[in-house]
């Protein structure tokens, strides 16, 4: 693994940072082009009234049979019970407590300096999916944000050029390559995940700096703090979610297998 | 030949701007109506209740509700129910969907909603927005097609979360196990479905 010349290294990513940087806030614009080669296609647009309201249903799936494979249903319903509890009882109330004594500006900062730290997550999988672009700008964020945003306590790059972060993950890295989800898992504490993403979890740790902090309190505590300060930026979401839920463990787990195979789409 | 090509180029200019109405056209709707009720949301003097009331009338003529029901029972359910089963379906659904989708939108935005350039989907456009909060960004997709009067929604999707498909594959849920009075009992639970823990009805 030494062996690999450091020149090369070295000059690939000056490349990818001058990249970024010459295209500086220009690059954002590049997003909106994804969109041109649909609105080109002029031609489809016969305005056609659909003859019946079941016309649009195509797109829809029966439940039935949309048959998610959930071999650990029983498992999983307990545990997404144990992990609403969690919520209720427990973080929530100290997110809550959090938020009253520290200002907003403060909790959001933290936010930031967190996200600024995953920056070699959201990198290194955009550039296994062949996202070279995506990966730019978040150098240029990384480098930007931890300078001038002060360690990534300040987010210039999204405020002053636009340039936004793009998530990915493991996970989606898989997804991308055709991976299918496996089956839905329920993990303690983080919640609804599937086998796909669990696996995709230990890459993605090694790729976290927080990971590599020596004392495992600190650890800990760093994790415990980042979850609550989340929390805290985000009270009411989860409630209001789950006003819209008959039975809260297939709405969780439907409303997670669609939004992740729809990020992995992207 | 000089004649007939002037009236095909003028056939083709008339033509082209019409075409291109329809995904802007579509994106117009709901910019308009959906930066009128972010300065309703934003407006802290009004009273809650007055204030939903004329959300709800505003963003009605874009939506199409009645559809939006039909579709969340799909073919499978809608024809087997009758014609008073029919409507206070629609009646309840109706309402618990303008509520969620008003919560949505005054929880994920405290800043502002962005407009992407419209989608065609063959014969419907999706208009892509964003929720802009101080830490976040949530995408909002309305799914539109086009009615005898104009451009309607049939469909939001929230973060990739298609909100009529999440509510087929659950009444899709009670209607396999029980009857359509239990997904109406469920649906006649004031601001949520029943759910066991009685303990966090929330705010």
């Amino acid at each position: 693994m030494g062996r690999v010349p450091r020149n090369s290294i070295k000059s690939l990513l000056l490349l990818i940072a001058l990249t970024a940087f010459l295209s500086g806030c220009g690059v954002h614009h590049s997003r909106n082009d994804e969109h041109v080669n649909d609105t080109v296609q002029q031609e489809t647009l016969a305005p056609q009234p659909f003859e019946d309201e079941f016309d649009l249903e195509d797109e829809f799936e029966d439940a039935a049979s949309a048959d998610i494979i959930d071999p650990l249903s029983g498992y999983n319903r307990v545990m997404t019970k144990v992990n609403d509890k969690v919520y209720f009882w427990l973080l929530k109330p100290t997110a809550s407590g959090y938020r009253a004594v520290a200002p907003e500006g403060a909790r959001l900062a933290v936010g930031r300096f967190f996200r600024n730290l995953l920056m070699p997550v959201r990198f290194t999988n955009n550039l296994l999916q062949l996202k070279p672009k995506q990966a730019s700008i978040e150098l240029a964020r990384f480098v930007f944000n931890s300078t001038v945003g002060i360690l990534g306590f300040f987010d210039p790059a999204a405020k002053h050029c636009n340039l936004q972060p793009y998530p990915e993950d493991f996970g989606q890295t898989l997804g991308y390559y055709g991976v299918g989800s496996g089956f839905h898992i329920v993990l303690p504490l983080l919640g609804p995940s599937n086998l796909r993403d669990t696996i995709g979890l230990v890459p993605d740790h090694f790729l976290k700096p927080t990971s590599y902090v020596e004392d495992s309190e600190v650890r800990l505590a760093l994790r415990v703090y980042k979850q609550v300060n989340q929390t805290s930026l985000h009270i009411g979401k989860y409630e209001s979610m789950k006003k819209d839920a008959v039975d809260l463990y297939p709405f969780l787990r439907d409303s997670y297998e669609q939004r992740r195979n729809k990020q992995i789409e992207e | 030949m000089r004649y007939l090509l002037s009236i095909l180029l003028c056939l083709l200019l008339s033509a082209v701007p019409s075409l291109a109405e329809g995904p802007a056209e579509a994106r117009e709707l709901v910019e308009t109506r959906i930066d009128a009720v972010m300065l309703l949301l934003q407006d802290e003097s009004l009273d809650k209740a007055e204030r939903d009331v004329q959300i709800i009338a505003l963003v009605a003529p874009i939506f199409d509700y009645p559809t939006m029901a039909k579709l969340s029972l799909g073919k499978k359910h809608w024809p087997q129910l009758n014609p008073g089963e029919k409507a206070s379906f629609s009646d309840l659904f109706i309402d618990r969907l303008q509520q969620s989708f008003l919560e949505k939108l005054d929880i994920y935005t405290d800043e502002k909603v962005l407009y992407g350039e419209p989608l065609i989907k063959g014969k419907k456009v999706h208009v892509p927005t964003t929720l802009v909060s101080k830490d976040s960004r949530i995408e909002m997709l309305y799914k539109m097609y086009r009615a005898a009067e104009g451009w309607k929604v049939y469909d939001v999707e929230i973060s990739g979360v298609s909100v009529i498909q999440t509510y087929r594959s659950q009444f899709d849920g009670v209607l396999s196990n029980g009857s359509i009075d239990d997904l109406l009992e469920k649906l006649k639970t004031d601001g949520a479905f029943t759910i066991t823990e009685p303990d966090e009805a929330g705010s």
